[in-house]
């Protein structure tokens, strides 16, 4: 029963640390870091779900399959888990050195704001919010806010 | 043709995907100019899924199929379900892409496309817990990167915060498959459904309340959908139409079919109730604040999922049919709208427009009368005190839906006088060529014009497939038949 | 940070707490150390019908390989992504830190490459009798294909096209596997070929080729990957 304690708790520890940490941080690359840690909480989970008192591996050997051996179900979805989480994690670095590119810093506030600006740019409207009607067209809107 | 030719919806944009790199280097077009071979070949790949669709499909509506992978028995193997819902989501799929493809685009940009394709028709088919994770992710990944690949400078960052809110939810997905692993010890449908009817317990709605929270994202459900008007706002049209229409719609129904057939229990449509009005609300209200067209049609499309949250929280057949009315509705006027707001106004644009609105707002004779109505009289007919503010609730932001699309047709009469002073080229005196993107949402009218003319018929077939949507026992005896053979 | 600041952390943390409270006791709900194994009992029950001694490979790529296929697409669907993103970033070659590397690590370097792809191999090729496989096995390959890099020798090894013949072939060779045995008319992703006898190098039908198509895969895929992260770091200097 506390191993049970000890294992549930650095694993559900580790994806609440993680979950914080995205929330919590000022820096993207921090965020990043925070949804990996959080996925390592979750993966240990699902192994958690298929491990058995005193179960092999369930792998052959001495011509046969062991008798108790753990569940090969989740360790299957934890590798598809685990590979899915490094293409996403590969995808995000390259969002940020993109947004890095663009806007010469990876701090959140300051990312943030120009974001609402560009998009506001973009569509069109003043970056003070205003209760006009809405602009038809984006692109030749941008003349007459000026 | 064999019915064992189902997963080849998936397989082939994902082979056509796998190859057409190599393919572009062989034909030497360089990766970052458009090639209308490739083009040709991904539009061909598309048709020749919707040909495997309809020559398995015909009768889909009369007996739905059940396909195992890798000729394993279901609660072991995975299995692809084709029924009438999954059937019309298929074509839906389809023809959104074919008619949405952009033309011009990078060798990549076709790649990703055909895998979004796949993962869209994996997640319409898939009977399996866990690969439909797999195939939610793969569309999630394969949305991030055309995000990204649009142009302007806020591009990366949109993209990247609704990477990691998508994360964060699949995060809270995984550990709710967790959670129902370790519980039963499954991961198929049916199987976990037939394990639902004789266990009882807070514990699967919990894991429920996860995934419904993680699968949320894409579904644009109430607070975790704060990347909808970014996403829209930076996106083309028509990757904004195909987002709108047809992705959202997906992963609702992907969190309908895990209601359905695991926790049709009170406690976990509440919840769904709950948020879908919250998201009606917040949806319509921001929509009426907001001072920008395509921001506009973004929340606003959070308001009308939240609308479809709560025709399937009912859970009747009554809001079963509601829902699906409902979806299909959106399906149809949402990327109208997306798609008549790419071009400057002109006076039969605006006729096309204020039909979308008309229908959209629920005005009778047209379609989106008849799924409200159908909602209305689904909520007032369960009854309960949630479902009652539910309707009024429905009623008002209907009420706001109405003023704010007619403040955009207001503002095309205003500012046609020329009394404005602006020689404003938002209304082009002469029509204008419609192009592509015009022809799509004229076809879209249409559309909606056929479904009215021939509302009768329309509903029945919606009954039908809504009747046996919500038919766990059929599901249940379709692939313990497939399992005998 | 401001006080401000400080007193905003307190609501996150609050929810971290709840939600930490909540998996816990969910968790600790469900008997631990006795799975149900209502699945995972009838595959050891199978006593190896593919003929894979590690049965994790028999679930990852025998009844479950639908979802190792979407997965391939996945990490498939990254590396194009990052290929579309980045084009256009300004080019600028990790090289700053060349010359301090020295002779002992470029040597090094050329020396593991070899043992590397070898031990990969290895790993890919015996995924179906041993722990391991091709995931494993292609991200070592990767990380042989990127230490030139690492040791400051630029990205010489690496021909782009080469590489994307390579991940396309393999991917379509994971596909086209499955799609002959739905030919022989099986179903789609079915293991073919004689199953053998079980524990030896040449056993489990298709299963050690989906693996090779894998390791390949991943391989050629992740090493691109890390090559274009690697050689499209932006500028230093602040453009606004």
């Amino acid at each position: 029963m506390t191993l049970a304690i000890i294992l549930y708790t650095g694993a559900i520890g580790l994806l609440v640390i993680g979950l914080a940490g995205v929330v919590m941080s000022s820096h993207l690359f921090r965020m990043l870091l925070g949804l990996v840690i959080a996925e390592a909480g979750a993966n240990l989970l699902l192994i958690l779900a298929g491990y058995r008192w005193g179960g092999a591996a369930p792998i052959w050997q001495a011509g046969q399959f062991p008798t108790t051996m753990v569940d090969p179900v989740p360790q299957a979805m934890v590798l598809t888990a685990i590979v899915i989480g490094v293409g996403v994690q590969a995808l995000a670095i390259a969002l940020l050195i993109r947004h890095r590119h663009y806007s010469g810093t990876l701090q959140r506030t300051g990312g943030l704001n120009q974001l609402q600006a560009d998009l506001d740019r973009e569509a069109g409207v003043r970056h003070t919010r205003s209760s006009d009607a809405p602009t038809l067209n984006p692109l030749t809107e941008v003349e007459h806010v000026h | 043709m064999s019915t064992e030719w189902l997963p080849l919806v998936v397989a082939l944009p994902l082979l056509v995907a796998f190859l057409l790199q190599p393919l572009a280097h062989w034909l030497g077009v360089r990766a970052e100019r458009p090639s209308p071979v490739l083009y040709g070949l991904s539009l061909m790949t598309i048709a020749a899924t919707l040909w495997i669709t309809l020559q398995l499909g015909s009768d889909v509506i009369a007996q739905p199929l059940s396909v195992t992978m890798g000729g394993f028995n279901t609660p072991v193997g995975i299995n692809l379900y084709l029924d009438g819902l999954a059937y019309l989501l298929l074509l839906a799929t389809q023809l959104a892409l074919l008619l949405l493809w952009p033309a011009g685009a990078a060798v990549r940009t076709h790649v990703l496309l055909l895998v979004l394709a796949a993962s869209s028709m994996g997640l319409a088919l898939s009977g399996d817990l866990f690969n439909l994770y797999v195939f939610y992710e793969l569309l999630a990944v394969a949305t991030f990167g055309l995000i990204a690949a649009s142009p302007g400078r806020a591009a990366p960052l949109v993209s990247f915060r609704y990477l990691l809110l998508s994360g964060m939810g699949s995060v809270l997905a995984l550990s709710g498959i967790a959670l129902i692993y370790s519980h039963s010890g499954s991961l198929n449908l049916a199987d976990l459904s037939m394990l639902a009817a004789s266990g009882e317990g807070s514990l699967p709605i919990a894991a429920f309340l996860l995934i419904l929270v993680g699968f949320g994202v894409k579904a644009e459900l109430f607070a975790v959908n704060s990347w909808v008007p970014e996403v829209y706002s930076v996106t083309s049209s028509r990757f904004a139409a195909l987002l709108a229409g047809v992705v959202s719609k997906l992963a609702v129904v992907m969190i309908v079919r895990i209601l359905l057939l695991l926790f049709p229990q009170p406690e976990a449509t509440d919840p769904l109730l709950l948020l879908g009005i919250l998201g009606l609300v917040s949806g319509e209200l921001a929509a009426w604040r907001s001072n920008d067209f395509r921001r506009m049609l973004a929340y606003s499309s959070i308001g009308q999922l939240g609308m479809i949250f709560i025709a399937f929280s009912l859970s009747l057949e009554l809001g079963l049919f509601a829902g699906l009315a409902l979806s299909f509705h959106h399906m149809v006027v949402k990327p109208g709208l997306f798609l008549l707001l790419q071009q400057p106004l002109s006076r039969w644009r605006v006729v096309l427009l204020i039909l979308f609105a008309l229908s959209l707002v629920g005005v009778p004779p047209l379609p989106g009368f008849w799924a409200k109505l159908a909602l209305l009289t689904g909520l007032v007919e369960v009854g309960g005190w949630l479902n009652g503010v539910a309707a009024v609730t429905f009623l008002v932001a209907t009420v706001v839906e109405a003023g704010y699309l007619f403040r955009i047709v207001q503002r095309y009469y205003q500012e046609e006088r020329p009394i404005a002073g602006s020689t404003s080229s938002t209304v082009a005196a002469v029509e204008s060529p419609w192009g592509w993107e015009g022809g799509v949402a004229l076809m879209l009218g249409g559309v909606l014009l056929a479904v009215t003319l021939t509302i009768n018929p329309v509903t029945e077939q919606l009954q039908q497939i809504a009747l046996q949507s919500g038919d766990r026992e059929r599901l249940i005896s379709t692939i313990t038949v497939s399992e005998v053979e | 940070m401001s006080r401000e600041h400080r007193s905003m952390a307190w609501t996150p943390l609050l929810f971290s707490g709840g939600l930490a409270f909540m998996l816990f006791s969910l968790f600790m709900a469900v008997p631990f150390g006795e799975p149900l194994m209502r699945v995972g009992g009838m595959i050891q029950q199978t006593d190896g019908e593919l003929g894979a001694a590690n049965l994790v490979t028999a679930v990852v790529l025998g009844y479950r390989a639908l979802d190792t296929l979407g997965e391939l697409a996945i990490l498939f669907a990254a590396s194009t992504s990052v290929g579309l993103i980045l084009t256009g970033v300004k080019q600028r070659t990790v090289s700053v830190e060349c010359e301090e590397l020295g002779e002992l690590f470029e040597q090094a370097s050329t020396l593991l490459l070899p043992l590397l792809i070898m031990v990969g191999f290895y790993i890919i090729t015996h995924g179906h009798l041993t722990p391991g496989g091709g995931f494993q096995g292609g991200v070592i390959i990767a990380v042989a294909l990127f230490l030139p890099t690492l040791a400051g020798r630029g990205a010489a090894l690496l021909n782009h096209r080469l590489i994307q013949q390579v991940e396309g072939g393999a991917g379509a060779l994971f596909i086209l596997l499955g799609v002959a045995a739905l030919l022989q008319g099986e179903s789609f992703l079915q293991p073919w070929l004689p199953v053998g006898e079980i524990g030896a190098l040449f056993s489990a039908g298709t299963l050690p080729l989906l693996y090779l198509a894998v390791g390949i895969k991943v391989g050629a895929e992740l090493a691109a990957l890390l090559t274009h992260l690697s050689t499209n770091v932006p500028s230093p200097e602040v453009p606004r």
